[in-house]
């Protein structure tokens, strides 16, 4: 379900913000599986272990890519991307 | 202690010191390369030592194995990230040059490890060590709105892909209770078909398929590799694809060993794989046609190449299910994984020629290359073998790789594959020919000659070399690569 919304936002929204939360609620929709999987089918720590893989390597591209939204920000004062257009064809 | 664990400690060692160089002025522009240099040189000896003589047995518990098939890959990406390292003196980068290695050594040591994972839990991580710097130096000219737009659009959409392999992941785990991949296929293996099962595969197939560059999923390509400085652009189309690619051998070819996606016959991963190829091919030939560019041409052909390649996923997934087609199975991916190694140099030095031209010229236009032969006569030479080559001209490397995957499917069910792939060459040939007599035959808008640098020369002359060695002499490679595949899934 939280995939799905992900996915819904990945395709609607334009501004680069909530394509980058977009991506967060996809990333946090595999680690609430991974939780309750673990909890509730399998007892072997390996889901746990794996979330917090998870959530530092999110936390790392979190940044990153807020880093570059920033650079876009300052060359063109907007993160709007349907204005990203100087490469096509 | 073996190499491919000394490998990746001496290359984490790197990655972390080469910040060192940011806080002396006067070290800045040289020496972290040198430094970098020295350090991929010597993990691309201990690889190879390692892919001749591999040590047994897995690395740091059971995530990493050094099996050939990684070693392989490991060389691969190592050798390209070495030229780009030593190619990347050429251009000024400011205060930040150190960070700028640091980033590429991170990234080696991704596409290393990647290439050895054994797990999905390393897979992922490695994923993400490989992608990360890559988003900032597609960026890394601050000032360019091409680069920044480039490396948003690459950011965003490798972040959603990289989104899309956790939550495959997350669903195989549910399903298995694992992440060791060969644990994950037997599970599997026992277990009926069930709607998740299919959605985990065909997850994994979008996410891996972003970095390989399979058509629907290709649209970030041409933006990023034309708007990122081009060097960098050798890196994502020479390196990091390839690492998608061994990602997917690891995975989707594992489990499609005793996998099919439905009960319906239609709707199976090899002609889901196969649909794939078609499409991907025929439509980068098309697009690469059209262009005004040289590096969206590069990008699209490289987009082909990809659809190429797949036919060996095609047949080693039909044929490993179907005894009568086994011997098909290892010649199809013996070709795919030739084609791969083929791909990577001759992309390679091509994006390396165009970035050169670029350097030179200040200009990435077709038109530029006009009279090029007259003006700078090794580039020209250069980039006319690559592109015979990726046309798959005999007798030239991309040739033979071409034949070992078109032989695999023209019997059985898959021969239209065939059909669709030499049509596709053919038609290729119709661009890459166009520029070579844009080269060769225009005429220059100026005469004069064009300095080309001696590292430049060095490094066109060992590309060449190695295309036309493989072209003249393809047994040895082959027969190497064939002992490659006999370990990756659980007999």
């Amino acid at each position: 379900m939280l995939f799905a919304i992900g996915i819904y936002g990945l395709l609607v929204k334009k501004n680069a913000l909530r394509l980058l939360f977009a991506v967060e609620i996809m990333i946090n929709a595999a680690n609430l599986n991974f939780v309750a999987f673990n909890q509730y089918l399998w007892n072997n720590a390996v889901g746990q272990t794996f979330v917090l893989f998870s959530i530092a390597l999110a936390a790392a591209e979190a940044a990153v890519v807020l880093a570059i939204i920033l650079v876009a920000f300052r060359l063109r004062r907007g993160i709007d991307v349907s204005e990203l257009k100087s490469l096509e064809g | 202690m073996d190499y491919v664990s000394l490998t990746v400690i001496l290359m984490s060692v790197s990655s972390l010191l080469l910040p060192i160089f940011l806080f002396d002025p006067k070290r800045r522009e040289r020496e972290p390369a040198y430094f970098l240099g020295v350090v991929l040189a010597a993990s691309l000896l201990m690889i190879g030592i390692n892919t001749i003589y591999p040590a047994p047995g897995t690395i740091f518990g059971s995530l990493l194995a050094s099996d050939r098939l990684g070693g392989i890959f490991a060389l691969t990406t190592l050798f390209v990230t070495l030229i780009v390292v030593i190619v990347s003196t050429y251009t000024k980068r400011g205060p930040n040059t150190p960070a700028y290695y640091s980033l590429l050594s991170f990234t080696a040591l991704g596409m290393v490890l990647l290439s050895y994972s054994q797990d999905l839990l390393i897979i992922f991580v490695a994923w993400e060590l490989m992608s990360l710097p890559t988003y900032v130096l597609a960026g890394f000219n601050k000032r360019s709105m091409e680069s920044n737009e480039a490396s948003v659009k690459y950011a965003v959409i490798g972040a959603m892909s990289s989104a899309i392999i956790l939550y495959a992941i997350s669903l195989t785990y549910g399903l298995t209770g694992t992440t060791q991949i060969s644990a994950v296929v037997q599970a599997l293996s026992t277990q009926p078909l069930t709607l998740a099962t299919s959605v985990a595969v065909l997850l994994f197939v979008t996410g891996f398929g972003f970095k390989m560059s399979i058509v629907p999923f290709h649209m970030w390509i041409p933006d990023a590799y034309e708007g990122a400085p081009i060097i960098v652009s050798t890196l994502l189309a020479a390196a990091t694809k390839k690492a998608g690619f061994v990602s997917a051998i690891r995975v989707l070819l594992a489990i499609s060993t005793f996998y099919v996606l439905t009960q319906n016959p239609i709707f199976t991963l090899p002609n889901v794989f196969a649909g794939l190829a078609l499409v991907t091919m025929t439509l980068g030939n098309l697009a690469a046609l059209t262009q005004k560019s040289m590096t969206r041409l590069l990008a699209y052909s490289s987009i082909a190449q990809a659809g190429y390649i797949l036919i060996g996923f095609v047949i080693y997934s039909y044929g490993i299910q179907n005894s009568a087609f086994l011997r098909e199975a290892s010649l199809g991916i013996t070709g795919a994984l030739f084609h791969i190694v083929n791909h990577a140099i001759m992309k390679g030095v091509a994006f390396l020629a165009a970035g050169l031209v670029l350097l030179q010229l200040h200009r990435g236009d077709v038109q530029a290359y006009d009279g090029l032969s007259r003006r700078m006569p090794f580039t020209a030479i250069t980039l006319s073998v690559a592109f015979l080559a990726l046309a798959g001209v005999p007798p030239l490397s991309g040739f033979w790789s071409k034949l070992l995957l078109f032989l695999s499917v023209i019997n059985g069910p898959f021969a239209w594959l065939a059909v669709a792939g030499v049509l596709n060459s053919a038609f290729s040939l119709g661009y890459y020919a166009w520029i070579i007599k844009r080269m060769y035959l225009d005429e220059p808008e100026t005469a004069e000659k064009v300095n080309e640098p001696y590292t430049y020369l060095v490094i066109f002359a060992v590309s060449i070399g190695l295309i036309i060695g493989f072209g003249v002499f393809p047994d040895g490679i082959i027969n190497f690569l064939s002992g490659a595949f006999t370990n990756i899934a659980p007999h």
